[in-house]
C-alpha cells in the first residue's frame, strides 16, 4: 500500500498541510491594533445586567462603521458553539447564534453583526458573568506595524450577574407551604395571546371552508342557482349590449342547474311536479320562455322594449328565488 | 299571398287531422307526427303490435291524401319485379305484362302502402331504397317518375320468424318511425272493442271525407312552407348541439342504464337524417301557427326523425326501442338551449 504513494504525493500534502497551518496562524495570532478613528462602535446590549438564569438568551448588536479600504475578514467573526473560556476555565456562556450584513458606501462600510448567546453556568449564589470580548480582524493597507495589512478589532465585552436557579438552602417546600400564599403561576399572557391567534386562525378557516363548501356563497341560500343568477342580473343595465339576452341566459342556466336537466316550455309540467314551490309562478314561467323564445328564436318578432323586458327578468329571477328559498313569491306586473 | 297559403293550408291540415282522429281514437300524437310527415314529403314507417290499427291508420290517412293509391303485402317470396309488373295469360290466351303496383297510378301515385315491410326479401328493400330517395324507377327501358309519392310502410315487431331485418340505409331513407302503441284510456279501450264502428275497417275508411288534400300541390306547397319558416342561429347551433350529442354522447354526460356509453353508438344521425328533422320541425312550427322553429318544435319530431338513424353495437341491438328511447331523452335533457 505504502508503494503506491510517491513522493510527489508527499510533498504536495505537506505544502497543503503547511499553507493551511499558515493561515491558520495568521488568523490565531494577534495583530497590531486598528488606527484609532478608523471604526466607530456602536452597540446594543441587554436591557438589564442582572437575574439571567441557566438557559437565559442575551442579544447583542454590535455595529462597526470602518472606513475604507479596512475590510471585515469575515472568517475571524466568532463561531456558533465556541465555549468561551476565562482564565482557562469553561464560562459557562455559549454563543447561539450569529449573523451578520454589510453596507457599504463611499467612504465606509457598516457591519452589523447580531449575536445571541445562551447562559448554561449556574452557580448556588449570584455570580458576575460576561458577555466575552470579541475580536475581529481587518485587512488594511500594509503599514510599518503590520507589514500584511492584518489589524485587529477588540469588541468590548458586556458583563452581567447570572442568577441561582433556587436560593442555596433557603428553600424548604416542607416549611414554605402557607395556604396563604398563592400557587407560582406560569406567565400565560403570551400563550392567552397565541390561543387567541389560533382561534382567529381557526374561526377564519372553517368560515372559508364554509365557503368553499357552500358553493361559494356566503350564506348557505346563496349558492342555490336562482340567488346566484339574480346576483348576476342585478348589475345588468339596459344600456349594455345584449343585456337582456345575458339575463335571459342566466335564468335558463338557473332553471337547468335547479332541475339538472334541460328545461324548456315542454317540460314546465315536470319542473313543477318534482319542486312545487315554482306552482305558484307557473304563469310568470311560461310567459318567461315565451320572452325567451322571441329574443333567441323569432328574431324578427322581438320586443323593442328591451329595458322594460329586462327589469321584468330581473324581477322574475327574484320569484324564482324566492320559490327556490321556499318563500312566497311577490306579484308583478306583466312584461 | 303566400301568407294566404300557409293559412289556407293549415286549415286544410286541421281538418285532416280531425277527420283522421273521427276513425283512429287515442292516436293524437301518432296522427300529428303523419301529418308533419306529409307536408315535409317524408316517408313514415310505423311499428308496433299486430292488431293496433296501424293499417287502418294509413289507410285513412291516403283517402285523406287522394291520388294514387297502391298497396303491397310484404312476403317471404315478394321479388322486385312483384312491385314493377306481373305477367298473365290472357283471354286471348297469350301471355300479358301489365304495370305493378308501383307502375299502376303512373304519376299520380301519391300513396305506395307497403304492409308488413320486414316481411320483404333484402331485394326488394333494395328497390324501395331508390324508390324512397329518388322517386324514380327503370322498367322497360323507360324511366319512371313519382313525384308525389310517399310510402307509409309498417312492421310488426313482435315477430321475429321468416321476417328480415330492415337495413339502416333503408330506415335512414324513411323521414319517421313512428311507434304505435294500444291507448291506455279506459274509455277508448272500451270504445274500440264495443262500439260496433270500428269492427268494419272498411266501412270505418270510406266514412271519412276523401281528398282533403290536394295530393299535386303538396310538393310546391312544402317547398314554400320550409322557405317560410325560419331557423334562428342559436336554434341551429342547438340542432348541431343535437347531432353531436347523438354521435358522442358520453361527451355530453349522457347516460344508459345498462349500458357501456363508450361502447354504444356505431354510428350517430346521418346529414340526411338530421335534415329530415329540421324539415319535419318547420312543418310543426307551421302547424302551431308560428314562422319559426322553437326548440320544442324539435323535441316534438326528435325521437320519431332521429330513433330509427342511429347504430348501436349489435349486443345493444335486442334492447333498441328501449335504448333508443331512453338515449333520445337524455340527449334532449343534456342539451341547452340557449
Amino acid at each position: 500500500m505504502n508503494t503506491l504513494i510517491k513522493p510527489v504525493h508527499i510533498s504536495l500534502i505537506s505544502l497543503v498541510l503547511f499553507l493551511s497551518a499558515s493561515l491558520g496562524l495568521a488568523n490565531d495570532e494577534p495583530s497590531p491594533e486598528i488606527p484609532e478613528g478608523v471604526v466607530k462602535l456602536t452597540k446594543v446590549d441587554p436591557a438589564r445586567n442582572v437575574g439571567y438564569l441557566m438557559g437565559d438568551i442575551l442579544d447583542r448588536t454590535i455595529t462597526l462603521e470602518v472606513k475604507k479600504p479596512y475590510k471585515l475578514i469575515e472568517t475571524t467573526l466568532p463561531i456558533v458553539g465556541y465555549e468561551h473560556r476565562y482564565q482557562g476555565q469553561v464560562s459557562g456562556i455559549e454563543l447561539r447564534k450569529i449573523s451578520h450584513t454589510k453596507k457599504e458606501s463611499n467612504t465606509s462600510t457598516v457591519y452589523v453583526v447580531q449575536l445571541s448567546y445562551q447562559v448554561f453556568a449556574t452557580a448556588p449564589t449570584v455570580k458576575p458573568a460576561l458577555l466575552p470580548a470579541e475580536i475581529v480582524k481587518f485587512q488594511g493597507p500594509s503599514t510599518s506595524e503590520a507589514k500584511d495589512g492584518l489589524v485587529q478589532y477588540r469588541i468590548p465585552e458586556f458583563y452581567f450577574r447570572s442568577s441561582p436557579m433556587a436560593v442555596f438552602g433557603a428553600v424548604k417546600i416542607e416549611d414554605d407551604m402557607s395556604p396563604l400564599r398563592q400557587p407560582l403561576l406560569l406567565q400565560a399572557y403570551p400563550v392567552k395571546q397565541k390561543l387567541v391567534a389560533c382561534l382567529i386562525i381557526l374561526g377564519l378557516s372553517l368560515l372559508g371552508l364554509l365557503y368553499i363548501v357552500g358553493a361559494r356563497a356566503w350564506l348557505p341560500l346563496m349558492g342555490k342557482p336562482f340567488a346566484k343568477a339574480v346576483r348576476q342580473t342585478r348589475k345588468l343595465s339596459p344600456k349594455d349590449a345584449d343585456a337582456l339576452k345575458t339575463a335571459l341566459l342566466s335564468m335558463h342556466q338557473a332553471f337547468n342547474t335547479s332541475a339538472k336537466y334541460s328545461v324548456f316550455s315542454d317540460n314546465i309540467a315536470e319542473f313543477i311536479a318534482q319542486k312545487s314551490s315554482f306552482k305558484t309562478i307557473e304563469a310568470e314561467m311560461r310567459q318567461f320562455f315565451a320572452l325567451s323564445h322571441q329574443v333567441f328564436f323569432e328574431t324578427h318578432n322581438a320586443s323593442s322594449d328591451e329595458a322594460k323586458s329586462l327589469n321584468w327578468v330581473k324581477s322574475f329571477g327574484k320569484q324564482c328565488r324566492d320559490c327556490e328559498r321556499g318563500l312566497k313569491p311577490a306579484k308583478q306586473n306583466k312584461a | 299571398m303566400s301568407e294566404k297559403k300557409l293559412t289556407d293550408w293549415r286549415q286544410h291540415a286541421q281538418k285532416l287531422e280531425a277527420e283522421i282522429n273521427k276513425v283512429v281514437v287515442g292516436q293524437q300524437s301518432p296522427i300529428r307526427l303523419i301529418t308533419t310527415a306529409i307536408f315535409s314529403r317524408g316517408h313514415v314507417l310505423l311499428e308496433g303490435d299486430v292488431g293496433v290499427g296501424k293499417t287502418t291508420l294509413l289507410r285513412a290517412f291516403t283517402r285523406c291524401i287522394g291520388g294514387g293509391y297502391q298497396r303491397i303485402e310484404g312476403t317471404i317470396d315478394l321479388m322486385p319485379n312483384d312491385l314493377v309488373y306481373h305477367t298473365y295469360l290472357g283471354e286471348d290466351g297469350k301471355p300479358h305484362v301489365s304495370p305493378g303496383p308501383l307502375l299502376m297510378s303512373g304519376e299520380n301515385l301519391s300513396v305506395f302502402f307497403f304492409n308488413e315491410i320486414n316481411r320483404a326479401r333484402p331485394q326488394v328493400h333494395s328497390l324501395l331504397l331508390r324508390v324512397m330517395a329518388e322517386r324514380t324507377l327503370s322498367a322497360f327501358n323507360k324511366e319512371y317518375h313519382f313525384p308525389h309519392m310517399l310510402v307509409f310502410a309498417d312492421r310488426n315487431q313482435v315477430e321475429k320468424e321468416e321476417t328480415f331485418e330492415i337495413p339502416s340505409a333503408a330506415r335512414d331513407r324513411f323521414m319517421m318511425e313512428i311507434p304505435i302503441l294500444v291507448p291506455d284510456d279506459n274509455a277508448i279501450m272500451e270504445s274500440l272493442v264495443f262500439d260496433t264502428k270500428f269492427h268494419n275497417v272498411d266501412a270505418l275508411v270510406d266514412s271519412i271525407q276523401a281528398d282533403v288534400l290536394q295530393f299535386d300541390q303538396l310538393n310546391e306547397f312544402s317547398a314554400l312552407l320550409q322557405a317560410r319558416v325560419d331557423a334562428s342561429p342559436t336554434l341551429r347551433q342547438y340542432a348541431l348541439n343535437l347531432w353531436r350529442a347523438t354521435k358522442t354522447p358520453s361527451d355530453y354526460g349522457v347516460k344508459v342504464s345498462g349500458v357501456d356509453m363508450n361502447r354504444l353508438v356505431l354510428a350517430g344521425a346521418s346529414p340526411r337524417g338530421m335534415s329530415m328533422m329540421m324539415r319535419a320541425a318547420r312543418v310543426n312550427a307551421w302547424l302551431n301557427n308560428r314562422d319559426s322553429v322553437l326548440p320544442e318544435d324539435i323535441h316534438a319530431v326528435f325521437h320519431s326523425t332521429v330513433a330509427h338513424r342511429l347504430v348501436f353495437s349489435p349486443v345493444y341491438e335486442m334492447r333498441r326501442t328501449e335504448i333508443a328511447r331512453e338515449l333520445l331523452s337524455g340527449i334532449v335533457n343534456a342539451v341547452a338551449a340557449p
